[in-house]
């Protein structure tokens, strides 16, 4: 299947483009879209604002209370959610065909007038502190947390607040930051709406015209991304979280390569080659021949709109064997870096790849993230229709020696997070 | 059509063969949107199979399967992940009360070798006591990642202490001592007893050619006979409960949970349909009753309530997951007041409507896709009708507000109920 021939794009609107797949599925239609305004683009001094004022766009507007937005879109079984993503405000609805134009319609509503009730901010707030809290507990989420710190500065993109930062900003967060966020951000410009399923392209592109014609414009500027990682220093990070069964590890180190260059793709692959999928060196090793973890892995990631990114391998083990499974986690990376990947293992997974790529288009959400993705990072859409391509021409030699450059094992930063013993 | 099978039935698009030679059941859901198919075999063995000793027998099995069968080896370069996952494969397999599956989502030019796969390993897998002392111990990790967290750890209490004499008692990972002492040669019996044609369901859904699919199910799996032995059958029955019970589970943690679970019928009882409609109404949606009075009164982070339909009775459930300083009592009372009021007044016409609309527009969302598909068609084979996914939505259109009263009267008792808390204690700094 060709992405050129499937999809239609179109600009209805300035400022907001569209992409329209029609598919075999039957009654199903499936929406998503995304405009610059995410977390990154929160004031400095409170980097909630963004998170808060999406998660509060179906608490009222000025047509609709709370409860009258839920029951409308109850009643037909529709699904719209809104959440800040490092960049975009994301939105995701799912509906049936008679449903569509009411669901469009309540997308814009919902973006173009929320009302911010301050009743609902504090309650808000106080469930999203609640779950901050419970996070704390969240083995995973801490040694993630920990593993990020350590690699960036704290106005790097990448970087992570610590659960009690989080909390502290999202108590000052007021009703006033949230109306200016959303005057100053929310509008066409950089408006990306996506849609596939039992759709016909010329009724979307009325609706999309109907509900979102007039709406203000802004001029949102990219964000500065040459922002540089700490430099790297070994290092190891601890955390201690009573009554734990399993701990989480995360061993990795920032990496000096964004997703536009040659290297980016001969470094993904390699990382994939280590620990990509279950046929992938650390599955095989640590797991299956050792037994010392239910899970691990590795990938590549952060490097997206000329920002650096960092690597990672991330298992966890029983805290009584995370010595060892660390030992044996390096153990595997030493000897993939030292003699790097093979002209076998280079084949299997290209062949991996594309057809992943293939299953990942058998539903709607699969097809739409892809050009969404695609879009928010300003490519065309035959860049989807090269992705094999790009793959298949990748050679051993050229993984191999961007893994040498990139990564440097004495430097490795480790993040434990469970009980000690 | 192959004159290996014939066509027991037809429902909803999807068509029921048999392989005469074997008594296989396949089910074939024909869809050409995307050059991609899904083959599943289901096993009729859960965690419902299990007793003492060997409770989590089932899911390690699961796991072992992978270690290797005659023709899909590692020692011949055939291991069953690399031939798969290097054509792109989506690959796994799950166990749960009454199943094991195991499923390949492929690009459709390779069913054929889903299908050899799942054919080799039906009856030539190795299970190997070398493959099962690592296997042992990556088990124990999965079961110890579920133990961090304090739902898992409550809802295995939850089941453990309403059911008291059934095998629903113990959750499918098993109990952590069994994971670790059951023997290569129990698991080898399990495997014997259960893995055989005619305790099988094959499935394939998406974009495959039918007659060429149904040759290569005779090629593969025609090879096996039926078992020698009849399936055995599971006669262990629940006890009436004679009162409340409670369960109370303190660990470290930062958040309460109350949960409030009372007993269900089984799955393809016609009350099952009443109670997805009720659990619609109290917990799903920022309309639902439960929902307004507890999150919205800021008592709760989230909430949400589970009934599946399994093959014996199961268990209608509400979990409240509270905010810091939030008394587990108060919520519990809520919860039990909700109920009180729906056996006593009912439900809203209006209020039946927006579950069904609810209903009718997930299913049709869970038909997005050819694994999606397989999946919840998996869950109707192993409850003891595949037509439970055909005929669903027909069936729930048929709710009555007078049969919810029925039903939350009949059920939702305090001599059925088991309430469950989780209490945090040493928190987190």
């Amino acid at each position: 299947m060709k992405f050129k021939k499937l999809v239609t794009k179109e600009e209805p609107i300035k400022g907001l483009t569209s992409y329209v797949i029609p598919t075999k599925v039957k009654d199903v239609v499936t929406i998503s879209g995304s405009m610059l305004g995410g977390i990154l683009y929160s004031d400095k001094e409170n980097p909630k604002i963004s998170s808060l004022v999406s998660a509060m766009l179906d608490k009222g507007t000025q047509k609709n209370s709370k409860y009258e937005l839920s029951n409308k879109l109850e009643s037909i079984g529709a699904e719209i959610s809104f959440i800040s993503s490092n960049r975009h405000i994301n939105f995701t609805a799912h509906c049936l065909k008679p449903d569509l134009e009411l669901v469009v319609e309540l997308i814009s509503e919902q973006l173009r007038s929320p009302i911010f009730p301050d009743d609902e901010l504090d309650l808000l707030k106080k469930r999203m502190i609640g779950n901050l809290e419970i996070s704390k507990d969240n083995t995973k989420k801490q040694s993630y947390i920990n593993f990020i710190r350590k690699v960036y500065p704290n106005n790097h993109y990448n970087y992570r607040s610590t659960i009690e930062e989080s909390i502290q900003s999202i108590s000052l967060v007021t009703e006033k930051d949230l109306k200016s966020f959303h005057e100053k951000t929310f509008g066409l410009g950089s408006l990306n709406i996506a849609a596939a399923g039992d759709i016909s392209n010329i009724q979307f592109q009325d609706f999309i015209k109907k509900y979102f014609d007039s709406w203000n414009d802004q001029n949102i500027n990219s964000l500065d991304s040459a922002i540089p990682a700490n430099n790297r220093t070994q290092a190891i990070e601890n955390k201690n979280i009573d009554d734990k069964t399993s701990s989480d590890v995360y061993i990795g180190q920032s990496v000096d390569v964004t997703e536009d260059s040659d290297d980016y793709r001969n470094l993904m692959m390699g990382i994939y080659i280590l620990g990509g999928n279950f046929s992938a060196r650390l599955m095989q090793s640590v797991r299956d021949e050792e037994g010392l973890t239910y899970g691990i892995g590795s990938t590549i990631t952060g490097c997206g709109y000329g920002t650096t990114g960092h690597w990672y391998t991330w298992g966890t083990f029983s805290p009584n064997l995370v010595e060892k499974g660390i030992r044996s986690t390096l153990s595997v990376i030493d000897k993939w870096f030292a003699k790097g990947v093979t002209e076998r293992e280079l084949a299997a997974k290209k062949t991996t790849l594309n057809g992943s790529f293939q299953v990942s288009l058998d539903t709607t959400s699969g097809l739409i993230d892809k050009i969404l993705t695609n879009a928010e990072k300003g490519r065309n859409i035959s860049y989807l229709d090269n992705y094999t391509n790009k793959i298949n021409v990748l050679n051993k030699d050229e993984i191999n020696r961007a893994i040498k450059t990139y990564l440097d094992p004495k430097k490795f930063i480790t993040s434990i997070a469970g009980t000690k013993i | 059509m192959n004159s290996q099978f014939e066509l027991i039935k037809s429902s909803g698009g999807i068509d029921e063969y048999r392989l005469k030679s074997n008594g296989l059941r396949v089910l074939m859901l024909q869809d050409l949107s995307t050059p991609v198919a899904t083959f599943m075999v289901t096993y009729h063995v859960g965690s419902r199979n299990e007793a003492i000793g060997y409770t989590g027998s089932t899911h390690l099995l699961e796991h072992l399967m992978f270690k290797g069968s005659r023709n899909y080896n590692k020692e011949n370069g055939t291991a069953i992940w690399d031939e798969l996952q290097s054509i792109g494969a989506q690959i796994n397999a799950t166990t749960w009360n009454d199943r094991t599956n195991y499923f390949e989502v492929v690009p459709s030019e390779h069913i054929e070798k889903a299908i050899s796969i799942e054919a080799d390993r039906m009856r030539f897998s190795f299970l190997r006591d070398e493959d099962r002392q690592p296997e042992m111990t990556v088990v124990r990790n999965e079961y110890e990642r579920g133990e961090n967290s304090p739902f898992d750890v409550l809802d295995k209490n939850i089941w453990a202490t309403a059911y008291q004499a059934h095998p629903y008692h113990h959750s499918t990972i098993g109990w952590r001592s069994d994971i670790e002492n059951v023997s290569t040669e129990r698991l080898k019996e399990f495997y014997d007893v259960y893995y055989w044609p005619n305790n099988a369901t094959a499935t394939i859904i998406g974009d495959f050619q039918k007659d060429t699919t149904l040759s290569l199910i005779a090629k593969y799996f025609g090879e096996h006979k039926k078992s020698d032995h009849e399936i055995p059958k599971v006669y262990t029955e629940e006890p009436l409960q004679e009162g409340p019970r409670r369960i109370v589970v303190k660990r470290s943690g930062q958040s309460g949970i109350t949960a409030v679970a009372h007993k269900t019928p089984p799955g393809l009882d016609v009350d099952m349909y009443v109670f997805q409609v009720l659990g619609k109404i109290l917990c799903d949606g920022k309309s639902s009753r439960l929902y307004k009075k507890i999150v919205d009164q800021g008592l709760a982070t989230s909430l949400f309530m589970y009934d599946f339909p399994f093959k014996d009775n199961g268990l209608f459930i509400t979990y409240a997951f509270l905010t810091p300083d939030t008394d587990n009592q108060k919520v519990e009372d809520i919860i039990l007041k909700e109920y009180n009021d729906i056996i006593s007044n009912g439900v809203e016409d209006s209020e039946i409507m927006r579950a069904v609309a609810q209903i009718r527009a997930s299913v049709a969302f869970s038909r997005d896709g050819s694994y999606a598909v397989a999946s919840a068609l998996n869950e109707a084979i192993a409850i003891g009708d595949w037509q439970f996914y055909t005929s669903y939505v027909e069936k729930i259109e048929l709710v009555s507000a007078k049969d919810i009263k029925r039903v939350a009267s009949k059920y939702l008792t305090e001599d059925q109920s088991t309430v469950g808390w989780f209490i945090p204690k040493n928190k987190t700094k």
